[in-house]
């Protein structure tokens, strides 16, 4: 029943943003608590994935240890995204930016988005789950072309046929993945459970050329190098909570998917094939966004990069298995509350300079302290300073893949150091020097603050003390990897 | 009464990798629309043709929903967007007619070739309608990267999607009919959106050419 709840109070606030004429409260009041009502169903069906292993809704929905972590994510960055989104949308439109007609596109879009990815976590079935990931693609194109600009209706288009490309090949190779079990008899809905089941069936050269698909295909929508051109373009011209949620939550679900078809192609082929593919786009991944972090000019597109430097080190966590596959899915969560913070922060950044190029932002310190100093302490826990979580996981990841993949890892390790020397230089011409005289200096509303510091908090408690429900869901996930 | 022999499924796949040749050299738009029709024809057709033999009402719907997205639907706005912003023609493609003729014949040797040979697994009966249907998918991928209109991007997209389709009804990789009409009407969304998304490039930049997109690379 949870699982039916978490779905339906996304379509029906988008229904009702759609109801909803000139009352710009009403339609933040449905977003905030619709997003309040998903966290909280979140959370109890992970208390009963917790008791039972795995939660079910009939045959077509369930959400197992694996499936929970990611939904607990996206509905705990969902709900302070929610909550920014309302301050944000607000100063848009007192800057003459959107107006109302725009704000009921947004929020209408945002749960039809929220929608999808529930949807694409929720089913049993890869095609299911493959129609929800095509619709995250769907409700959010109109987002990323939301100001109507030349540069925002390319970007949408560049990631509409990117990602419907990507799409298609996803699904050319979850098809290839059905043909056992249907040759076994199956007539009603696959289920991960049955193509588990029949990936011992599989024909190595089949299995090895769907996975191919799947990956190139839902490596897409992460990001991977070299799939990842969309990303910058995309996240540079969409609404700041929309980039937020790409980061911090779609881009697990993609993830997520690769991940079940992992188990299917390892039982068909042995765990090599798939880890050495995510090792080779993993290093790559890491590789370019460090080299593209360290010559950018736009501190969106610089976040976006890094998203992909994070997709790179979770991808090899997984390459590497064991304690490696334990550490990425706990990246994973990390560094959806650090980005999701630092994309909202960024935004804060942008009502203030109304610019996103680098050079125009100074004095970021002065202007914003709140801002600023949430902005620093997000720069440090995605270029895995210590005592930030994301130091733990990466040193994880680096260990567990020193003694298989040594240059592998180096390379990786200089990657990220890369980073780090590349995002410091950005961030302290940004954060310190002298503010233009134009800009004065003050935060934005309550709404636009709160929700970073909330993350904030999370990130740092995180960071110390990790509840051990949430450790035991994750050891449990990453048990067969 | 029904058609199951391989002869005829592989001449009508045959019809669906015509298609997408013609696609790749068409001069005009409508022509590429047109071609676009008479594969998606093909594609609801075999799937008509399946829900006949199998007696199953549920796929018929589906072959229906086929045939009124992709044959009716999704053609007629194509052609709204020619007739509304005079696209008449698309010429323009990076690579000139007899580059583009070598890429065809060499992407279609290739899904003939050895390496390809483990498919049979799926359908000994039909593997040359199958190696087809796979080329017809790599050609409509060269149609997105060759042609530089947004249209011809958005009848390549269709056009793979068909060859997917009738990839996986020659290998017998039909799913139920649920999520085959889940799949249908995300298709009918994604031409609403693209069309409309068309419609606004049109008026942002004056012509649907995607090589006159540079706003980016300021950045």
């Amino acid at each position: 029943m949870y699982i039916f709840l978490i779905l339906a109070i996304p379509f029906v606030a988008s229904g009702l943003s759609l109801l909803i004429r000139k009352k710009t409260s009403l339609l933040n009041f449905i977003a905030i608590i619709a997003s309040a009502l998903e966290l909280i169903f979140a959370i109890l069906i992970v208390l009963a994935v917790l008791k039972s292993g795995s939660y079910s809704w009939g045959h077509d929905f369930s959400v197992d240890y694996l499936g929970s972590i990611v939904l607990l994510t996206l509905a705990a960055t969902g709900f302070p995204i929610a909550l920014y989104s309302v301050g944000y949308l607000k100063a848009e439109m007192a800057k003459g930016i959107i107006d109302f007609k725009k704000i009921k596109q947004y929020f209408i879009l945002f749960h039809l988005f929220i929608l999808a990815m529930f949807f694409a976590i929720t089913t049993t079935s890869s095609i299911l789950m493959w129609i929800g990931i095509e619709a995250t693609t769907l409700s959010t194109a109109f987002l990323i072309g939301f100001y109507n600009k030349p540069s925002a209706m390319e970007a949408a288009w560049k990631y509409l046929i990117i990602n419907s490309l990507g799409l298609l090949f996803a699904f050319f190779g979850t098809l290839l993945f059905l043909y056992p079990a249907l040759n076994g008899g199956h007539t009603e809905l696959i289920t991960w459970s049955n193509l588990l089941a029949s990936g011992p069936n599989l024909d190595p050269f089949i299995a090895k050329m769907a996975f191919i698909f799947v990956l190139i295909g839902y490596g897409t929508k992460v990001g991977f190098v070299p799939m990842h051109t969309w990303r910058p373009d995309a996240y540079s011209k969409t609404p700041v909570p929309v980039v937020a949620l790409f980061s911090g939550s779609l881009l697990n679900v993609a993830f997520l998917a690769i991940l079940r078809f992992k188990l299917v192609i390892d039982s068909a082929v042995g765990k090599d094939f798939s880890q050495d593919l995510l090792v080779f786009f993993g290093l790559i991944s890491i590789v370019v966004a460090a080299f593209s972090i360290f010559a950018q000019k736009n501190y969106k597109r610089l976040l976006a990069y890094s998203s992909i430097e994070h997709a790179g080190i979770m991808a090899l966590g997984f390459g590497f298995g064991g304690v490696g596959a334990f550490a990425a899915l706990l990246h994973m969560v990390y560094h959806a509350l650090a980005k999701s913070m630092l994309f909202l922060a960024a935004g804060n950044i942008f009502l203030k300079y109304s610019s996103t190029k680098m050079k125009n932002v100074r004095g970021v310190m002065s202007t914003l302290p709140v801002t600023g100093a949430i902005f620093i302490l997000g720069f440090l826990a995605v270029t895995g300073v210590p005592p930030f979580g994301i130091f733990v996981t990466e040193l994880s990841i680096l260990s567990a893949g020193i003694g298989s993949h040594p240059i592998v890892t180096m390379a990786a390790l200089l990657g990220i150091g890369l980073v780090f020397i590349g995002f410091l230089r950005h961030v302290i011409a940004m954060m310190f020097g002298e503010a233009d005289s134009e800009i004065t200096a003050g935060e934005g509303s309550v709404w636009l603050v709160a929700p970073i510091v909330l993350l904030a908090v999370a990130l740092l408690i995180s960071g110390f003390v990790f509840p051990g429900a949430i450790k035991f869901l994750i050891s449990s996930a990453t048990l067969v990897y | 009464m029904f058609i199951e022999s391989p002869q005829t499924l592989f001449f009508l796949e045959a019809l669906i990798f015509a298609s997408v040749i013609f696609i790749n050299i068409a001069k005009k738009n409508s022509f590429a629309v047109f071609l676009y029709m008479a594969q998606s024809f093909v594609v609801a057709f075999l799937l008509f043709n399946s829900s006949l033999k199998e007696s199953s009402f549920t796929l018929m719907l589906v072959a229906l929903s086929v045939f009124a997205v992709k044959v009716i639907v999704a053609p007629y706005f194509f052609r709204n967007l020619i007739n509304k912003h005079q696209l008449k023609f698309s010429v323009s493609t990076y690579l000139n007619g007899p580059m583009t003729l070598v890429i065809l014949a060499m992407l279609t040797a290739f899904t003939f070739s050895s390496f390809f040979q483990p498919l049979s697994i799926l359908s000994q009966e039909n593997f040359n309608a199958l190696l087809l249907a796979l080329s017809t998918m790599l050609i409509s991928v060269f149609v997105i990267i060759n042609r530089k209109g947004a249209l011809s991007q958005m009848i390549g997209i269709l056009s793979l999607e068909n060859a997917i389709v009738s990839f996986a009804f020659l290998s017998g990789l039909e799913q139920n009919a649920g999520p085959q009409l889940g799949i249908v009407f995300d298709i009918l969304v994604w031409v609403i959106i693209a069309t409309v998304f068309a419609s606004m490039i049109y008026k942002q930049f004056g012509s649907l050419d995607v090589s006159m997109m540079k706003n980016l690379k300021e950045e």
